[in-house]
């Protein structure tokens, strides 16, 4: 091309500022491995100054998609209709048997005195920009810490989850899409309750790695996320499995190319409280509680093993303490 | 305009020659990592910042330093939001090959400038692919980096033009190689 036509300046003699540089890149990149946030500042705030120019840049663009998206469309627009149709027949029973179960559940939690589901707050945030790199997929949200989002919230769209907020500036926030190399989600295949580990490959279906090797799934079960490790609500629908040269991955419910608008969701899991003395194990099986020695602090104490005591006597009926006898009389 | 303004204007317009190719690397790095797609991310941004790092690594090495080349990259890993550090010692692993084989690469009339430009895109992309699988222990997806480097090579011609016209109108006349 261009080559040709300019004069070729002479070969420099930059071997050692080469050397050193090449050495930095490396010690960039191991740096890199042992912080992976340290870029993550200088990130934020630039994509927090071009938040104004995404907002408006991107419109057009979604138009565009739009547009083009609804070219193919109208050669089948009739079909669609009659489809749509049906799906939405189909689907006002499925709401009608879902209000008569959530309410069935909630009766039956009333009466188990269940623990209620921990209240979900959320964010609607609208998308202002996407990347998709050979090593990053996410999406850009037009809202910020100043929106009480913060990292390791999920983001969901109508449909089901998309990813988890990754940064969060103070008016913008990058989500890492569940399909992205990073991903790593906790799950639960339905029926069955089955738990594993749904992993990103940057494909459009990640996979699922299960926590067990017995553990069989079959294409069309339900993911959901577990809640494991109190970072995201458990029963989020995620999609659904498929069966693909022998391994299994997720068609996703969501589309992350399309979404606009999506809702981060503060959970915060509420801290779990040690049970009451009565409900302790050895006080229900008729033992006497047991007590922290003074002069040990209890939080150093490591835990027994689970080795039964040698019996010195025999067991002696268990005398309920008043308060165990009047939680029974009532 | 005086002689002794006249040079000062000369100098610092010779400073600001000095910095036109690194500059255009931040642009180029930075347009490129907008993150606005209008195919819905199907299609990945190309590696628009290695267009003026080859360019100026051949015509005019003395402006396109080994610390320039890592400021690009610093940059690139900064707006591509990957992990630190990647494209950087990618783009300088480059930089060593072309400047290495310079007299190969210059030399290449037409078509095959973009053959020569194509063979720094792989050699970027094949470092890139083989850091991230260090970088992780595992062997990522070929499709994403492929796609990345027929995008880079394909935008490499109008690429090259504005950085032509660049070269002609700022650099060119005013600092010329004995």
């Amino acid at each position: 091309m261009a080559n040709v036509s300019w004069k070729i300046a002479r070969r420099t003699n930059a071997q050692l500022p080469l050397v050193i540089v090449m050495a930095l890149a490396v010690v960039l990149v191991l740096l890199g491995k042992a912080q992976s946030g340290l870029f993550d500042r200088a990130r934020m705030t630039f994509t927090d100054w071009t938040q104004p120019l995404l907002a408006v840049a991107h419109a057009p663009l979604v138009q565009f998609d739009r547009w083009v998206g609804s070219v193919d469309e109208v050669f089948t627009v009739y079909q669609e209709n009659l489809r749509l149709k049906d799906e939405n027949a189909r689907l006002r029973q499925w709401r009608n048997v879902a209000v008569v179960m959530q309410d069935r559940v909630g009766r039956y939690q009333s009466l188990l005195h269940a623990v209620p589901d921990p209240g979900l707050n959320s964010v609607l945030a609208r998308v202002i920009g996407r990347a998709s790199r050979p090593f990053l997929e996410t999406m850009i949200l037009g809202a910020g810490s100043s929106n009480n989002i913060k990292p390791g919230q999920a983001v969901v769209d109508a449909r089901g989850m998309i990813g988890r907020i990754y940064l969060a500036g103070s008016r913008t926030s990058w989500v890492i899409l569940l399909t992205d190399l990073n991903s790593r989600i906790p799950v639960s295949v339905a029926p069955g309750n089955r738990q594993a580990i749904m992993v990103g490959d940057n494909t459009s279906m990640p996979s699922l790695d299960t926590l067990s090797q017995i553990v069989t799934l079959r294409a069309g079960d339900q993911v959901v996320s577990s809640g494991d490790g109190g970072l995201l609500p458990p029963g989020l629908p995620i999609g659904t499995v498929v069966e693909q040269g022998g391994k299994y991955r997720v068609a996703l419910l969501a589309d992350a190319g399309t979404s606009e608008d999506v809702e981060v969701l503060a959970f915060r899991k509420p801290p779990e409280q040690p049970p009451a003395v009565s409900q302790l194990p050895a006080v229900a099986a008729g033992l006497p509680p047991a007590t922290a020695t003074p002069s040990v602090s209890a939080s150093v104490v490591a835990p027994k093993p689970a080795t039964p005591a040698p019996i010195v006597k025999a067991p002696v009926a268990p005398q309920p303490s008043p308060a165990d006898q009047a939680d029974e009389d009532r | 305009m005086g002689i002794a303004e006249r040079a000062g204007f000369l100098v610092s317009w010779r400073s600001f020659s000095v910095l036109v190719p690194v500059l255009c690397g931040f642009g180029a790095v930075l347009i490129s990592n907008l993150p606005l797609s209008l195919t819905n991310g199907l299609i990945p941004a190309p590696l628009l910042g290695l267009a003026p790092i080859y360019f100026w690594c051949l015509v005019r090495p003395d402006l396109m330093t080994p610390a320039a080349v890592f400021a690009i990259g610093v940059l690139e890993d900064i707006m591509a939001g990957g992990p630190p550090g990647v494209w950087t010692l990618s783009f300088v692993i480059t930089y060593a090959v072309i400047e290495r084989q310079r007299d190969a690469f210059a030399g290449l009339p037409g078509l095959g400038a973009v053959l020569g430009f194509a063979t720094a895109a792989l050699i970027t992309c094949a470092s890139a692919y083989f850091i991230i699988a260090l970088y992780y222990w595992h062997i990522p997806l070929l499709a994403p980096i492929v796609a990345e480097l027929a995008m880079t090579v394909a935008f490499y011609i109008p690429a090259a033009y504005v950085i032509g016209v660049i070269h002609r109108r700022l650099v060119g006349p005013l600092r010329s190689e004995p």
